[in-house]
C-alpha cells in the first residue's frame, strides 16, 4: 500500500456502525496494508454482518475468477501431484506421532519435576522435626520449587527448539521433494516427447489451409501421431488470431471412419504459433487424417465446419 | 451494508458431491485427489496463469493450492461454500503472492465464501463461466479495467488511482460497483 494511502484511507466505520463494503472489497483482495488489515480484522472478529458481507464479497470474487479463459496444466503435473500424495502420505503420519512425542513430553516430566519435591515435603518427618527445620525446609522447598520450574522451563525450551528443527526439516523436505517430483515430471514428460518424435512407428502429417484465397501468410502445421501409444505432438504456425471465447481444436479423424476425436484446444500467441503437446488420447486408434477447427472456448464434443487446416 | 441474503444450497446434488470428494480426501484417497484435480485443476490453473503469465509458476500455485485441501480437508468446510469458488479465490491469492513476491498473506482459514453455485457440475461450471464473461464484458470499460486490474494484476486502489489518474475513492467505488454488477447479473 503506499504511503499516501495510509494518510488518506481510514477505513471508518459507516453510520450503522459497519464497514464500507467498499473497503471490504479492497481488504477481501488483499489490496490493504498490514495496520489497515489488522484494523478491519480486529472489526470483522465482533461483527458478523460484515463477516457475512466478506463472504458475499468472496463469492464475487469467485465470479470475477470464473472470467478466465481456460487453459489446461501439461500431463505433468498430474504426475507431480500424484508423486507429492505419495510422499506426503508416506510423511505425513510419522510427522503427527513425532509431533506428539515432543510435545506430550514436556507436559507429562514438568509437572512430576514441579510437583514431586512439594509432596515429598508433606509426607515425612513428625510435626516437630517439622517445625525445627521450617526455615532450611522453606529454603529447600523455594529452591526445589525453583529447579523443578527451571527443569520444565529447559525442556520447554528444548522441545521448542527441536520443534523448530523438526518444522524447518519438513520444509525443506517438502521444498526438496517438490522439486524433485516437478524434475522427475519434466524428465518423463522429455522422454515421452523423444519417444512420440523419434518412434520408427509414429506417423508425420504436413497440415495446410484448404481456402481457396491465400492469406499473406499461410497457416501451417504437423502431427506426429504414435498410435500404438496414443502419442500426439502438433505445431503449428502463421495461425490467425481469434475472436473472444473461441479455441482452435485438433481432431484425429480415425481410419475406421468412426467419430473424430477431440486432441486438445489451442491458443496461438502473438507470432501465430501454436502447440498441442501430449494430450490425452485414447490408444490403438489409427488415424485416417487431421482436421483443425474454431470452437467456443474449452472445446466441442464434435468439430464445427469448416477446417481450417487439414492433413493426410 | 448489505441486507441481501445470499445462502449456500444444501440441498444440491452436486454440492454434496464435493462434501463426499472432500470427506473421501479426508480419510486419505488419493483417488479423491484426483477427482479433485479432474474437476477443478483447470480452473485453478488458469486463475494463477492469468495472473502470472508463467505456466510453470501457475503450475506451482495450482500444486499448492490442492496440496492445501491435501493436507488440511478440513480448511474447506461446506459451510463456506462453492468448493470451486473457494479453490478459486486462493488460486488467485497465492498468485499475487507470488506475483509481489511476499509471503502469503492470510491463512486460508479466513477466506469464507458465500456462494450458491454448484460448481461442481461440469455443465453448470461452463455455463457459470460464460455467463460470468459476459457479465463483465458488459461493464462500463473503466469499472470492468479497475476490477481486473486490482483483482488479475494485485495492484492495489492507491497504485491504479496513480495509473489511472482517478481519486482513491473512484477506484474503490468501481471495484465494488463492478463486483454489485456482477453479483446481480448471476444471480440464479
Amino acid at each position: 500500500m503506499m504511503p499516501s494511502d495510509q494518510n488518506t484511507v481510514m477505513f471508518p466505520a459507516t453510520g450503522a456502525g459497519h464497514l464500507d463494503p467498499a473497503d471490504l472489497s479492497v481488504y477481501a483482495m488483499q489490496l490493504v496494508s498490514g495496520d489497515q488489515a489488522a484494523a478491519i480484522a480486529g472489526h470483522l472478529s465482533h461483527c458478523p454482518d460484515c463477516r457475512a458481507e466478506l463472504a458475499r464479497i468472496h463469492g464475487d470474487l469467485a465470479l470475477v475468477a470464473m472470467t478466465v479463459d481456460l487453459d489446461t496444466p501439461s500431463p505433468a503435473s498430474r504426475q507431480r501431484l500424484l508423486s507429492q500424495l505419495a510422499r506426503e502420505k508416506r510423511i505425513a503420519v510419522p510427522a503427527q506421532s513425532a509431533s506428539a512425542q515432543l510435545v506430550q513430553p514436556q507436559v507429562q516430566t514438568a509437572e512430576p519435576q514441579q510437583a514431586k519435591p512439594i509432596a515429598a515435603f508433606g509426607r515425612s518427618g513428625s510435626v516437630l522435626s517439622m517445625e525445627e527445620r521450617k526455615p532450611k525446609r522453606r529454603a529447600g522447598l523455594i529452591i526445589l520449587t525453583g529447579l523443578g520450574w527451571a527443569a520444565a522451563a529447559g525442556l520447554c525450551l528444548v522441545a521448542g527448539s527441536l520443534l523448530r528443527d523438526r518444522q524447518n526439516l519438513r520444509r525443506d523436505l517438502a521444498s526438496q521433494s517438490g522439486q524433485i517430483d516437478r524434475l522427475t515430471a519434466d524428465a518423463a514428460q522429455a522422454h515421452q516427447l523423444m519417444d512420440a518424435l523419434t518412434n520408427p512407428g509414429a506417423m508425420r502429417v504436413s497440415m495446410r489451409m484448404p481456402a481457396t484465397e491465400k492469406p499473406p501468410q499461410t497457416p501451417s502445421g504437423g502431427v506426429t501421431y504414435n498410435p500404438d501409444k496414443g502419442s500426439l505432438v502438433f505445431l503449428a504456425s502463421n495461425m490467425a488470431p481469434l475472436e473472444q471465447y473461441k479455441a482452435y481444436e485438433l481432431w484425429i479423424i480415425p481410419a475406421d471412419n468412426a467419430a473424430a476425436i477431440p486432441a486438445g484446444t489451442f491458443h496461438p500467441d502473438r507470432q501465430g504459433n501454436a502447440a498441442v503437446v501430449m494430450p490425452d488420447l485414447p490408444k490403438g486408434i489409427p488415424a485416417k487424417a487431421f482436421g483443425v477447427t474454431v470452437e467456443p472456448d474449452g472445446g466441442s464434443q464434435s468439430p464445427t465446419m469448416p477446417l481450417v487446416m487439414f492433413g493426410n | 451494508m448489505n441486507s441481501e441474503t445470499v445462502a449456500v444450497n444444501p440441498t444440491a446434488p452436486v454440492a454434496e458431491d464435493d462434501a463426499l470428494l472432500l470427506t473421501r480426501v479426508h480419510s486419505g484417497e488419493e483417488s479423491a485427489m484426483t477427482s479433485l484435480y479432474d474437476r477443478y485443476s483447470r480452473l485453478v490453473y488458469s486463475v494463477a496463469l492469468r495472473v502470472l503469465r508463467d505456466a510453470a509458476a501457475a503450475e506451482d500455485v495450482m500444486q499448492e493450492v490442492l496440496m492445501q485441501v491435501w493436507r488440511s480437508p478440513s480448511t474447506f468446510a461446506s459451510t463456506r461454500g462453492s468448493l470451486g469458488g473457494w479453490l478459486a479465490v486462493v488460486a488467485r491469492n497465492r498468485a499475487i503472492d507470488l506475483l509481489r513476491r511476499r509471503r502469503p498473506t492470510d491463512s486460508v482459514d479466513d477466506i469464507a465464501l458465500a456462494s450458491n453455485f454448484n460448481l461442481a457440475d461440469e455443465a453448470e461450471r461452463s455455463s457459470l463461466m460464460e455467463h460470468a464473461r459476459t457479465a463483465i464484458q458488459q461493464l462500463p470499460r473503466a469499472q470492468r479495467k479497475t476490477l481486473e486490474m486490482a483483482f488479475f494484476d494485485g495492484l492495489t486502489h492507491s497504485e491504479i488511482a496513480e495509473m489511472t489518474g482517478d481519486p482513491l475513492g473512484t477506484v474503490k467505488t468501481r471495484i465494488r460497483g463492478a463486483l454489485t454488477s456482477l453479483r446481480k447479473a448471476l444471480q440464479p
